[in-house]
């Protein structure tokens, strides 16, 4: 009876979001469709990093590398290949992360816990340092300037200079690539790799080889990074340094955490939580990242959850007034 | 050829710098399994405060003994009232705690300080050089690097002839089995990550006269120290004097042949310590 209900308003939320989303572009000015843009792209960027975090427990610092190599090949593709479609860049970027992943995926997996966590931060200062020196192709200190191609669907021509129809494009892409991803955690193969997190020998006694699990999860999680960092690209018309750098796998962890690791929507939460804040007190104090960096120390400290945590204890404390003890034993089970 | 003996000595004195860094690192890591990526931050600190100090004082000795100290404190706090407290949370959230406060640190050093590179000028005889067998080398480069020695050598005293340090290597060791034998193993922790934090600073002390004070210098140590720590292998002091070496070396020596591919070799070898023998050259198999 309880699991309808909280069914019911799931829907109820989803359909009120999407319509929210839908008509956005008709009700606010095209600053704030620009923040929501970078919201949405950042928010698959956050959902791939807690793939790895919160579904598998590996801690990478350096997940910034696909994101980075997804910018630069958009980047790269764009402007070498003449005539190159919109979607075409977009595949450029999200198989050069592909690749990158399963390559590095294969090198640094056989480690876990704090060597992984040490290993990936020095990968990253790797790529950081190639695309520094590649002046050639990187562009070096000056980045990479691009113009978003249009696309041609056949029947129409749309135009992507327009921040409205860059918006919906990103919107139907990369929102539907979170769905997917939300849907993963219920395929075989995302079951799996709770069952991995949760006891691993217990998982190779039932015969799953684990480090091929780790390994695909791993390389999907950079195919979606590198998704959304060929966007990012893509959205800004510009791919620099800060796309691959250390910082922006900073970035990746405080959204994340902010957010929640425990459940599927605190990083999407968190991104946005995070975009809104530096949007909003970038205008008081060039030093916003210590009150990010401060957020992210009390997180850790009290509210391990993140907001997801917080919202569903504040949830559970508000349940608890209206309700019986017993019911909330169910709750309990529901999780 | 005189440059070789010169970038030999110059990597030499880099390793100096590189081992007391990554010596804290990998004894606070192999005792309590805490990877501190703030380590470097100390490092940072200890420039930070010593420039201060000399634009009031203009004596190196003074802040040579302040600023450890004072990183001592401050390691002591971070561990007691911020580390202890997510101990229970488990090992990614003492990761994620450091990795923050890293943070933190970097974003204070450069509402403190401004974010653009500050220069410290050496005074008295450190400021001159020195005729070593034929070469003319600065003073100040062999000074760090007598430093380093010095330090190192208490250290290994430390650990190797006093009751303290027999505790501390057993409890690297295994310090659960020294818990149970009544050492208060939290209390000794915490010595070692604050000795880690004030060794870190002392770096950053010497450093500072000769690279830059700039809010970007944690992040560079600690990824030298990171490979130090990766090729040496986990825990290992010895490992950490060796790789130290070849990474001081490596970097001097790049510099000097290969100038674009320096950052890139200390990767390479590396990537080669971790194709070859992941655990490290002198780490416990993993």
């Amino acid at each position: 009876m309880m699991k309808q209900r909280s069914y019911g308003s799931f829907w109820m939320w989803g359909v009120f979001l999407l319509i929210m989303v839908v008509v956005l572009p008709l009700s606010v000015k095209s600053y704030q469709i620009n923040l929501v843009t970078e919201m949405i792209i950042f928010g698959l960027f956050a959902v791939s990093y807690n793939l790895l975090l919160g579904y598998a427990g590996l801690l990478s610092f350096g997940h910034a590398m696909f994101f980075g190599t997804g910018a630069y090949a958009t980047a790269v593709g764009l402007i070498h290949i003449p005539g190159l479609p919109f979607f075409g860049a977009v595949l450029i970027g999200t198989a050069a992360s592909t690749v990158v992943g399963l390559a590095l995926g294969a090198l640094l997996l056989r480690h876990k816990g704090s060597y992984f966590a040490l290993l990936t931060l020095a990968f990253n200062a790797l790529f950081f340092a190639i695309a520094t020196k590649w002046h050639s192709v990187t562009g070096g200190d000056d980045g990479l300037s691009l113009d978003r191609p249009d696309i041609n669907l056949g029947f129409a021509q749309l135009n992507m200079s327009d921040i409205n129809t860059f918006y919906y494009v990103t919107l139907v892409v990369i929102g539907s690539i979170i769905l997917y991803c939300w849907y993963f955690n219920r395929t075989a193969m995302g079951q799996t790799v709770l069952l991995m997190r949760e006891n691993e020998e217990r998982m190779k006694f039932l015969g799953y080889n684990a480090s091929i699990t780790r390994l695909i999860l791993f390389t999907f999680t950079a195919a979606l990074a590198g998704l959304a960092g060929s966007f990012y690209a893509l959205f800004f018309e510009f791919t620099s340094l800060s796309a691959i750098s250390v910082d922006m796998t900073t970035i990746v962890v405080l959204m994340t955490f902010i957010g929640g690791t425990g459940s599927f929507i605190g990083p999407v939460l968190g991104a946005a939580v995070y975009i809104y804040l530096q949007d909003f007190l970038s205008d008081i104090t060039d030093r916003w990242p210590l009150v990010m960096g401060i957020i992210f120390i009390l997180m850790v400290l009290y509210a391990p959850g993140g907001l997801s945590g917080i919202i569903t204890s504040l949830k559970e404390a508000w349940s608890k007034r209206f309700r019986k003890k017993g019911d909330i034993g169910m709750e309990g089970q529901e999780r | 050829m005189g440059e070789i003996p010169v970038f030999f000595l110059h990597g030499l004195v880099y390793a100096g710098l590189l081992f007391l860094v990554s010596s804290g690192l990998t004894l606070v890591f192999g005792m309590m399994n805490v990877l501190n990526f703030a380590h470097a931050s100390f490092y940072m600190l200890g420039a930070y405060f010593s420039y201060s100090l000399l634009r009031v004082t203009d004596n190196l000795w003074l802040s040579l003994l302040i600023c450890p100290l004072l990183l001592f404190l401050l390691g002591a706090l971070i561990e007691r009232y911020l580390l202890r407290r997510v101990h229970v949370y488990g090992h990614l959230h003492e990761l994620l705690l450091t990795f923050g406060l890293a943070y933190i640190i970097a974003e204070l050093v450069k509402l403190t300080w401004g974010n653009y590179p500050l220069g410290v000028n050496l005074t008295g005889f450190l400021a001159g050089t020195v005729n070593l067998f034929g070469l003319t080398y600065p003073v100040y480069r062999l000074f760090m690097f007598a430093c380093a020695i010095l330090i190192s050598l208490i250290m290994a005293a430390i650990l190797y002839k006093t009751r303290i340090g027999i505790i501390v290597r057993a409890a690297v060791d295994d310090n659960e089995m020294v818990n149970s034998l009544g050492i208060n193993v939290p209390r000794v922790f915490m010595g070692v990550f604050a000795f880690g934090a004030a060794l870190s600073g002392f770096a950053g002390v010497i450093a500072g006269p000769l690279l830059s004070t700039f809010p970007g210098m944690a992040t560079e140590i600690l990824i030298d120290a990171f490979v130090v720590i990766v090729i040496g292998g986990f825990g290992s002091l010895g490992g950490a004097l060796i790789a130290s070496f070849m990474i001081g070396e490596l970097q001097a020596f790049g510099t000097l042949l290969f100038p674009d591919l320096s950052m890139a070799l200390i990767y390479m070898l590396m990537a080669l310590v971790l194709i070859i023998k992941p655990s490290g050259l002198f780490g416990e198999e993993l």
